[in-house]
């Protein structure tokens, strides 16, 4: 008799043991889920803010009407993409880029800073891209983490994760215009 | 901002984290911002007023350098308490793989979490050994922040994912405007040398230097080595040729200002250092004081000089090669000129101003993270997890 008790409780103990390892483990991935869409959001919240400032620099009136033209477009392009984070979105936050690549060039960064409004948008300009480059590295290291901690083999066997798709690192071009790096 | 900053290492000795994390905090609060730091500390340790001490520190040796950390319930609990009355905005924590405070914090920690990695030589045993053990808490780091392009590749290889390089800061002007001590500035006949750092401690390089000296002494009879840095001259110079002895002034060590005024008297600063520097702040500072840079060729130290535009290098463990240089240099009063002036420039790059504003940007970008999911602990699986002391 004791001796069943004593195996019933082993098992009970075991039991416990599992339960509590797998609700951890689900915690935990909860957390980075939590985190990825934390980062996510910021991600979008600062290409919106990008965005915004090439509009401004492009309606300054400081630039060609040619280069204006371009820079909005891109802009707007960047602005009307879907909010889902699919490669139109890339797409479009890559032409931003090199739009204001093609914009920014060292003579026109130097003649915008002569005017105390131009400086200005030389200064938001430049902070939206770093804080875009800041957000998109966050958010894929977040990606690469959730990828991690969904590989481990009870996540996958208990299913863990739910219906959650496996989420995929944000890749677009978001390389500083050169003579703003500096 | 209500800024919280976690450093492993004791308050009690200078080190080059501690120092970051004080001009960070200093800096900051030039700002208006609001800033609590923990560190290890003595009671009897004179704490600036921004500085909580975790309590007494332990001399470990940790990842092949004896480091003086804090660890055990005590401090876990300290921990706990600072990070409940701090209710910080955003946490920012250093090395956090070091077994201290760092890595207390984090594990407490659920706000915003912000960590920078300082060091470049994490050893693989360590790392495959202490890793399964942090994995989950690091995981709720949201920015990373490496010091140099070797941290980074330290932080992507061991830890995975990515960090954001952001250089360690320096007040530039601080040493730019350093007065120069008489008893240290150098004669044509008889040049000075500096070596700053702990002179116990074999990677920073004084052996190097004591085994170059017999060759530069035969050239400069003249020189004078003023060795800066805490340990004892009698242990270090055991075995030394009695010239190079003689040769040298032991300063043991020095405040902040004879530092400054140190360097910027000068005519050539050394820094023999063998490896273990994933930055190199010393060389920063000197270059801001206007002294004339000979650093080994770490890829830390090519990176700060500018691949010797910057300053002179020599190959690392080379003492041959070091005096050589080092003569070459000495008698060149023209050509130390000229890399002390393009020194001085290249120091502006790494000024606080400029670095605190990059951390600023990171804080934000990982607090707007965090705001944009509002996710409660309490709630859900959350409550399953340890460690919710920080809301």
């Amino acid at each position: 008799m004791t001796e069943l008790l004593t195996w019933v409780f082993a098992a009970l103990f075991v039991l416990v043991i599992i339960a509590w390892y797998l609700s951890y483990t689900a915690a935990r991935l909860d957390r980075l889920h939590v985190r990825l869409g934390g980062t996510l959001a910021a991600l979008d919240a600062r290409l919106v803010r990008r965005a915004e400032a090439a509009v401004e620099l492009a309606h300054s009136g400081l630039l060609d009407g040619a280069t204006s033209l371009l820079l909005a477009s891109a802009a707007g392009e960047s602005l009307e993409a879907p909010a889902e984070h699919g490669e139109a979105r890339e797409q479009a936050e890559s032409d931003l880029t090199e739009a204001l690549d093609l914009t920014l060039t060292p003579a026109v960064v130097q003649s915008l800073r002569e005017t105390p409004q131009g400086q200005d948008l030389v200064e938001r300009v430049t902070s939206a891209c770093t804080r875009v480059q800041l957000a998109r590295r966050f958010h894929n290291d977040a990606v690469t983490d959730v990828r991690r901690v969904r590989r481990k083999w009870t996540i996958r066997m208990f299913h863990l994760a739910g219906h959650t798709p496996m989420p995929g690192t944000v890749e677009f071009d978001d390389e500083m215009p050169a003579p703003l790096a500096s | 901002m209500r800024i919280g900053i976690a450093c492993p290492y004791s308050f009690d000795v200078p080190g080059g984290v501690q120092f970051h994390v004080r001009d960070l905090a200093e800096h900051f609060m030039g700002d208006g911002h609001d800033v609590s730091v923990l560190a290890p500390a003595d009671s009897e340790t004179e704490l600036p007023s921004y500085v909580t001490s975790a309590g007494r520190a332990t001399a470990v040796r940790y990842n092949g350098s004896v480091a003086r950390l804090n660890f055990g319930p005590v401090t876990a609990a300290k921990v706990g308490r600072w990070l409940e009355q701090g209710d910080f905005d955003v946490l920012h924590l250093h090395e956090p793989m070091t077994p201290s405070v760092s890595v207390l914090a984090l594990m407490a920690a659920e706000g915003p979490i912000v960590a920078t990695f300082h060091t470049s030589m994490l050893r693989s045993r360590t790392m495959q050994t202490a890793y399964p053990l942090l994995r989950p808490s690091l995981e709720k780091i949201a920015g990373r922040i490496a010091v140099s392009e070797d941290a980074r590749r330290t932080v992507t290889t061991h830890v995975g994912g990515d960090a954001v390089v952001i250089p360690n800061g320096v007040y530039v002007d601080r040493f730019a405007d350093a007065p120069r001590r008489a008893e240290w500035l150098g004669r044509p006949s008889a040049p000075t040398i500096a070596f700053l750092g702990r002179m116990g401690e074999p990677r920073k390089g004084l052996p190097v230097l004591a085994a170059a000296l017999p060759e530069v002494l035969r050239d400069v009879p003249g020189l004078r080595v003023l060795v800066a840095g805490p340990g004892d001259p009698d242990e270090v110079t055991e075995g030394w040729p009695p010239e190079v002895t003689a040769a040298c002034d032991f300063l043991g060590s020095v405040s902040d200002a004879d530092k400054a005024s140190l360097l910027a008297s000068v005519d050539v600063y050394v820094a023999p250092n063998t490896g273990g520097e994933s930055f190199g702040i010393i060389l920063i500072e000197a270059m801001s004081a206007g002294a004339c840079v000979l650093a080994s060729d770490l890829p830390a130290f090519s990176r700060v000089l500018d691949g010797g535009g910057a300053g002179a290098m020599f190959a690392n463990e080379k003492p041959d090669e070091l005096a050589r240089t080092l003569v070459a240099l000495l008698r060149d009063p023209r050509h130390r000129l000229d890399l002390a002036t393009a020194g001085q420039e290249r120091a502006r790059l790494f000024d606080w101003s400029v670095v605190a504003d990059k951390i600023m940007a990171v804080y934000e970008t990982v607090i707007e993270g965090r705001m944009a999911s509002q996710w409660e602990p309490e709630r859900r699986w959350g409550r399953f997890l340890p460690g919710r002391a920080g809301r």
